[in-house]
């Protein structure tokens, strides 16, 4: 102990310490200490768990577009620890407008606000734009759809205001476009400016807050006077710990923040901003045309001003609320209307159908590409990545060029359709169906070929007098081997698919291709079946149906009309390889 | 929140209602309020500085890449005695990125005879390139802080402090295929970082 005593003599002859933690710890709390003084310490607590986060998220985050995300995503899902450091920066930061807002109703009710203390509300006022700052450039970073589009739509808001808005968008941009420059300044305002002026503006409002002390309330004992230190302090303490433990609640409980799929500037995104920007996001939806600028503009100006000016209206003596009714009243409004705001754009987003598929369609694509991120991004980025796979980009191919005519799944519109239902295709119990009856609706029915195939076990007006009905047995040979071509697995029972292959060798090549030979008939219809529901036949088939490869030489004469069109010139061959890929999976499914 | 609380609900005011400071209070009492303060405060700490921490040092815990076979130039291409560097061309995995078919790095590779030999071209000292020296069969000499070795990677002079690190090799299809790894540098032992 006396050793400690000596080190603290010592240290303390050098740089006077103890006098220093004396005046921290020794400031007089008029009226004694109270649980309604804490928010000023908790703000500035959760601001330090952000710095702390913050700064560990730096080492690994790299602002660029083609990175952001990629690195997000590697901190979320892969670098260990990564998902609870970016969970309490997230949840954090949402932690902060809430306590911020508790700080800003609590210096209200006091009247903390009122003479000589308007510099440090006016100083609280910057703190809490700054604040909001923070969550707004913060909220890009990560370059998901979410953040992406609901600041595209808060710079585009910045962009309207008179005179200086292009420039100010331009300037927060880095130009005319959203790119790589607009996420190295939202960066650059992140991580340096806007904490470098929070430092140096919460010294300025806490030294002020020293010099006039608490407002205490107006029915206060003001002869009692305790210490900062201990009563306070521990009040302090606590508060943080409250806001840290429901920050670290939330985090763990979401397993970290939520990661949208990565910014796609071509993409329908049902975009809305945070929660707390909700309300403001409302208001836009009240004004419209040239009125569009008092939703954007005008209103959070009179807003700001009337804060501004609070301590200046209010200028009667005494802190009772009685007495600062009149003034206080825009602020409850306000309150008010901020509430009723946010609960009108979650009720409407709650009844928008619309809006509910966009957004399920949204997480669908998000829970895709967090999955396929884990095998890495490519250096061109996520959306080269995304635009790959075939999960992502086969959908979007077969609805953009398929469901004209087919149908498969939820793809297409069945009564549109003149070609056959893709579901099942390439199965065996799809051959079976199509042998049996080949112009059944979902098949041949509504196409061109109607007619053209014979069933195999039912006598049409054309059959020969000698035909027989094929056996079933023979029917599933033909169907386990036709199957087999696009299976992944070797067939089940090789000796079934062996005389599958001898009765499409024998009998299906009167018509039928196989393996380059056969059409006895010389009638150039029937496609090729050796291959048949494999992804090179379905690839072939699509790039160009009149190859030999598939359907015939002449599928695609003038007489043919109503056949399947060549689309090699249409879809970049990279995409009918993943469509083709694709296709094959999910018929299958 | 409870700033909206009416004021008089404050706990602990009760208590000592006239005229309290820190010489009133008892001093068991006090000592408990410092050590909640300071237990608090830790928990505080420890609850954001822990995970953080945990996210900066996940580096330690990370390997370097694998070994892997990877196949070079053709065995006809080489001449005997003589160091060629080839160029490592493989898929790389960085942190997220993912890139198809880079260079990784180079090693040398010498024939003799029937025996090829692979050395890689990181010199152990301080991990500078390491070239051949100039002359025929004089070996391979770093560039950097002048460490020599002799053709076949045996440390001959200069502050390095092992020999040219080998790596198996194999001829595979006529071409020849290098086990390409990594070693830590500046350690006598032969390591893999």
């Amino acid at each position: 102990m006396s050793l400690l005593r000596r080190l603290g003599d010592f240290v303390d002859q050098r740089t006077g310490h103890r006098a220093l933690l004396a005046h921290a710890l020794d400031e007089p709390v008029r009226g004694g200490a109270r649980w309604a003084y804490v928010f000023g310490s908790a703000l500035l607590g959760s601001f330090l768990v952000q710095v702390v986060t913050g700064i560990a998220l730096m080492t690994s985050y790299a602002p660029s577009e083609k990175t952001a995300w990629a690195s997000v995503h590697y901190i979320t899902f892969i670098q260990s620890g990564g998902w609870l450091v970016r969970g309490l920066h997230h949840f954090g930061a949402q932690a902060m407008v809430v306590v911020l807002a508790a700080h800003l109703t609590q210096v209200a009710l006091y009247g903390a606000y009122k003479k000589p203390r308007e510099v440090t509300w006016w100083l609280g006022l910057s703190l809490f734009a700054m604040t909001l700052g923070f969550a707004l450039t913060g909220y890009l970073l990560p370059w998901d759809q979410k953040g992406y589009w609901a600041t595209r739509v808060a710079t585009n808001i910045a962009g309207t205001v008179p005179v200086v808005g292009d420039a100010t968008q331009k300037m927060m941009q880095g130009g005319a476009e959203y790119g790589s420059l607009t996420l190295t300044r939202f960066y650059a305002l992140h991580v340096a400016v806007l904490p470098a002026l929070l430092v140096l503006i919460v010294s300025a409002h806490v030294a002020l807050f020293r010099k006039h002390g608490v407002t205490p309330s107006a029915r206060a004992d003001l002869t009692r006077v305790e210490l900062f230190f201990p009563k306070q302090l521990l009040k302090d303490v606590v508060a943080v710990l409250a806001v840290v433990a429901v920050v670290f609640v939330l985090a763990w409980r979401e397993h970290g923040a939520p990661l949208d799929a990565p910014a796609d500037p071509a993409s329908d995104y049902p975009a809305r901003p945070e929660w707390y920007f909700l309300a403001l996001f409302q208001l836009l939806k009240y004004f419209h045309g040239p009125l569009e600028i008092v939703g954007t503009v005008v209103l959070p100006a009179v807003l700001g001003a009337y804060l501004f000016a609070l301590p200046l209206l209010d200028r009667k003596p005494g802190t009772a609320l009685r007495g600062r009714v009149g003034p206080l009243v825009p602020l409850a409004l306000i309150a008010a209307g901020a509430v009723g705001l946010t609960l009108q754009a979650q009720h409407q987003d709650a009844g928008d159908e619309a809006f509910q598929k966009e957004r399920l369609k949204a997480d669908e694509r998000a829970t895709i590409a967090n999955r396929i991120a884990k095998e890495g991004v490519p250096p061109e980025g996520p959306l080269a990545m995304m635009r790959r796979n075939p999960d992502l980009r086969g959908p979007e191919l077969f609805d953009k060029h398929c469901t004209a005519c087919h149908t498969l799944g939820a793809h297409g519109a069945d009564k549109d359709r003149t070609a056959p239902k893709l579901d099942g295709w390439g199965t065996e119990a799809w051959v079976l169906a199509m042998i049996h009856d080949p112009d059944g609706d979902a098949r041949f029915g509504r196409s061109i070929y109607k007619g053209e195939m014979p069933s195999v076990d039912v006598p049409s007006p054309d059959s020969p007098p000698t035909f027989k009905p094929m056996a079933a047995e023979d029917q599933a040979a033909v169907a386990a081997f036709l199957a087999s071509f696009g299976d992944t697995a070797p067939p089940r029972d090789p000796a079934k698919a062996a005389k599958g292959k001898t009765i499409v060798a024998e009998r299906c090549t009167t018509c039928h291709l196989f393996e380059g030979k056969g059409d006895d008939s010389d009638e150039g219809l029937a496609p090729e079946l050796s291959g048949w529901g494999s992804v090179p036949w379905i690839r072939a088939q699509i790039a160009n149906p009149a190859t030999n490869a598939t359907y015939r030489e002449h599928a695609l004469d003038a007489s043919r009309k109503g056949h399947m069109p060549r689309f090699d010139g249409e879809i970049r061959a990279e995409d009918i390889d993943l469509l083709a890929t694709w296709l094959h999976a999910a018929t299958r499914r | 929140m409870s700033s909206s609380e009416p004021p008089s609900s404050t706990p602990g005011s009760s208590a000592n209602p006239s005229v309290s400071s820190n010489d009133v209070e008892p001093r068991p009492a006090r000592r408990t309020v410092t050590l909640a303060i300071v237990v608090g405060g830790c928990a505080i700490a420890a609850a954001t500085a822990i995970p953080a921490a945990a996210f900066v040092s996940a580096p330690i815990a990370s390997k370097g890449a694998a070994g892997r076979w990877v196949r070079t130039l053709r065995l006809d291409q080489l001449v005997d005695g003589e160091p060629k560097r080839v160029a490592i061309v493989d898929d790389r995995r960085d942190a997220w990125t993912i890139e198809r078919a880079v260079e990784l790095g180079s090693v040398w590779v010498v024939k003799n005879g029937d025996e090829v030999s692979a050395y890689s071209a990181v010199c152990p000292h301080l991990g500078c390139s390491v070239n051949v020296a100039p002359g025929a069969g004089a070996g391979f000499a770093c560039p950097c802080h002048t460490s020599a070795f002799a053709p076949d990677g045996k440390r001959k002079s200069g502050p390095a402090p092992r020999d040219l690190d080998t790596l198996a090799t194999r001829i595979e299809e006529g071409f020849v295929a290098v086990d390409f790894r990594r070693f830590r540098i500046g350690i006598p032992e032969k390591v893999e970082a």
